[in-house]
């Protein structure tokens, strides 16, 4: 990194990065909160809303500037509300002229509780109205959707149905424009736009043109209020009843970072986390919406020559068949975390040469599209690498016949590619763990449920070589399933206490492992050394 | 910090035990005999075919407001449930069919054996859906679930004492308010 710089906030010198804007540097290096909202790190600085406003000296003394648009320089000397009244004043009065036609509907908006203006107006508002009671407020919407309500005020749009993700209620937006940053800068399709002026402008989508893109529902994150909001989380919670966990997405070699937002026994949505070196804020709506599937069609107990039986008997019968079999095929997972597979090496050692591990996958690896998504449906395929498993999984199917045993687990081979499965039918012996009633479930012999990647700690490797720590969240379809590393090792006749002890038999395995634990992995990741550099270490 | 409740002082005659046990008996036999010349002031209540008069203002179980169409005046906001104390305010929220409603409650239930009639989801309330003015200070049920005021339930109260002009009984249901708007809703002058 560049050298730091020295600027002068409210009379203390701050070292900073130089040519950061203001805001960062306020916030990151300063420690002073400043408020935003059409500021996002991960957009173009708008400079609209004019809430970050500081006091900076200048030729002629100290004048406003807003701090998002701002660039850190040697010298630069700034005073922000902890040291001016003149910034707290001026700040209430942004907040006072956005709040002047807001509605007041905090009570059924889904924001509330994580809104912005709910925020900013608390830390820096004007509590009292200094409007006349009877003064109407001036709604921003379009001419289609205005409407006169049951008191006679004239209103502006609400619940507009943009696209098949996004209703927007025009009268709360606040036109900070992020959302039509989103859609230009990210998205690379610009569906949304400002249209009037004033404060008549309002959001809307092109005319007959609906907003639809495989990343619209960030637009509700970046939206501070509750303007754009997402029809699958539309009035199901209210946010501060949510408890959340760190996870990442398993279902895209990516790893893109997210939260998962459960209570009362239920996962209720996906958030983004940002994580600058991967996904920024972003999320694509197929990862956001994976939460959807976490309590449908689980196999939530064990099924024993297709007939139902708990989990005890699936996990006797189990070990019963490998036990019995001469050569036994352990099939590795990509969609499982590095735990899991080094639990499945456990097992390999412990069955010793009855016993050959094969790995990869048949899924088709498609293109990334530089947002946060790779392409690539196999989250932990660089895992698997690091583990020193190779890509071998068609060699499985054409030796089928030398097997009598097979053990899969969070691996839907049947799924994936059923013309080359079918060979693997020729296994007599055939014992998948999983956390869904797959196709790869309805061709086993014993079938045993495991939890599913929401509900399980453990780490993945992304395609950027970075591994990355998912947490438990702690909603079970049943409580008695356990993770596939447990249930592996169990197989392997070892008992792991916990993750950390699995991914200690992992990092046994790996050089590149070496000196990690999920401390040092924590919530941003950790990039792994090059695969030369480790064994040099090593 | 603690606060000090000193014990009263006995005096000598009070200490003698005998004297203050006449007193007190003298006044069961004073409401006995007054009972007898004059039954109409009876002092204790024959509960429970006689039910105590109590006052509107008391914290009685909770009933939700109507609109004047009869649907909940409730916007399933869980402001309610958020500031209850006894978390036994359970909301499920849909999509109400009136789109600048937007929002009602599916499900509204009250666990009556959880609460601890504070009061506090009536001050929450943004839109003076629910009041706990039922009058209905004596729950009576043979199980758990009887004790789960459903939605249903929570709207079935009809304030027939309430007096119309009562500043209360603005659209109460019953009220001459609400007939009032319930008119005008019909005529089509509201909307
Ligand atoms: S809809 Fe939201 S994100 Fe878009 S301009 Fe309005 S307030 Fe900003
Ligand atoms: S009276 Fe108090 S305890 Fe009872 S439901 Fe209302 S807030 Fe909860
Ligand atoms: S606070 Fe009032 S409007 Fe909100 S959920 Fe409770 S009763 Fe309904
Ligand atoms: S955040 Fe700086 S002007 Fe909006």
């Amino acid at each position: 990194m560049a050298d730091l710089i020295t600027i002068n906030v409210d009379g203390k010198d701050v070292q900073v990065p130089p040519k950061i804007q203001l805001i960062e540097a306020l916030r990151t290096y300063a420690k002073v909160d400043t408020p935003a909202f059409c500021y996002h790190p991960d957009l173009s600085v708008a400079g609209n809303c004019r809430v970050c406003l500081v006091e900076v000296a200048g030729p002629r003394g100290f004048a406003f500037g807003i701090a998002c648009h701002m660039q850190t320089a040697p010298g630069l000397t700034v005073k922000t509300q902890i040291s001016s009244d003149r910034v707290k004043w001026a700040r209430r009065g942004v907040m006072e002229s956005l709040l002047v036609n807001h509605p007041l509907d905090c009570p059924i908006c889904d924001k509330a509780g994580e809104c912005t203006l709910q925020e900013n107006y608390m830390n820096s508002g004007r509590h009292e109205s200094r409007l006349p009671d009877d003064a109407g407020k001036q709604y921003k919407g379009g001419a289609d959707h205005r409407f006169t309500d049951a008191k006679g005020n004239d209103r502006g749009g609400k619940k507009i149905d943009l696209g098949p993700t996004i209703l927007l209620d025009q009268e709360r937006c606040i036109v900070c424009s992020r959302c039509v940053r989103f859609m230009s800068e990210v998205a690379k399709e610009p569906q949304l736009a400002i249209a009037g002026r004033g404060d008549h402008a309002y959001i809307t989508t092109f005319p007959g043109k609906p907003l639809t893109h495989g990343y619209d529902l960030n637009v509700t994150d970046v939206c501070p209020v509750g303007a754009l909001t997402g029809k699958h989380f539309r009035f199901q919670q209210r946010v501060w009843n949510l408890k959340s966990v760190e996870s990442i997405d398993p279902s895209d070699a990516f790893g893109a970072n997210i939260t998962i937002e459960y209570n009362n026994g239920r996962v209720w949505r996906l958030m983004p986390r940002r994580n600058p070196a991967v996904n920024k804020s972003w999320i694509a709506n197929s990862t956001r919406l994976l939460y959807q599937q976490l309590a449908v069609n689980r196999l939530t107990d064990a099924r024993v020559a297709g007939v139902d039986a708990d989990l005890d008997a699936g996990v006797q019968a189990a070990k019963a068949a490998i036990a019995a079999a001469k050569k036994v095929a352990l099939v590795a997972s990509g969609h499982g975390t590095v735990e899991d597979n080094a639990a499945l090496l456990a097992l390999k050692d412990a069955l010793g040469d009855k016993s050959e591990v094969f790995s990869g996958s048949w899924l088709a690896v498609g293109k990334a599209d530089g947002i946060a998504l790779s392409g690539d449906p196999v989250a932990n395929r660089a895992g698997l690498a690091v583990l020193g498993l190779a890509d071998n999984l068609d060699q499985l199917a054409q030796r089928a016949g030398e097997f009598d045993a097979l053990v899969v687990f969070n691996h839907d081979l049947w799924g994936a590619d059923a013309a080359k499965a079918a060979k693997l039918e020729a296994i007599p012996a055939r014992v998948v763990l999983a956390a869904w009633n797959d196709a790869t479930v309805a061709k086993a012999t014993v079938a045993v449920g495991i939890r599913a990647w929401a509900e399980v700690r453990g780490t993945m490797v992304n395609s950027q070589g970075r591994i990355q720590l998912m947490h438990a969240c702690p909603v079970l379809p049943n409580p008695a399933l356990e993770p596939a590393w447990q249930v592996l090792a169990g197989f392997a006749g070892a008992v792991w206490a916990s993750e950390a002890q699995a991914f200690a038999a992992a990092q046994a395995r790996a050089a590149r492992l070496a000196g990690l634990s999920y401390r040092a992995i924590g919530p941003m990741g950790a990039v792994l050394p090059q695969p030369a550099l480790a064994a040099a270490g090593a | 910090m603690a606060k000090v409740i000193p014990r009263p002082d006995l005096g000598v005659w009070e200490r003698l035990y005998i004297g203050e046990i006449v007193k007190g008996l003298m006044t069961t036999f004073g409401h006995a005999g007054k009972a007898l010349t004059n039954p109409a002031h009876f002092p204790t209540l024959q509960y429970p075919e006689q039910q105590p008069d109590i006052p509107r203002d008391y914290r009685s179980r909770h009933r939700l407001m109507k609109r004047a169409d009869g649907s909940p005046r409730c916007v399933a906001c869980y402001m309610c449930s958020t500031a209850c104390p006894a978390r036994c305010i359970n909301i499920v929220a849909e999509e109400s069919p009136d789109k600048h409603i937007e929002k009602r409650p599916v499900r509204f239930e009250i666990d009556l054996l959880l609460c601890v009639f504070c009061g506090y989801c009536v001050e929450a309330c943004p839109c003076d859906a629910i009041r706990m003015d039922t009058k209905q200070a004596i729950l009576v049920g043979g199980d758990r679930a009887s004790f789960v005021a459903d939605k249903a339930k929570l709207m079935d109260w009809e304030p027939k004492d309430y007096p119309a002009d009562d500043i209360q009984s603005q659209k109460a249901p019953g009220g001459t308010l609400n007939a009032k708007a319930l008119e005008e809703l019909r005529s089509g002058s509201d909307h």
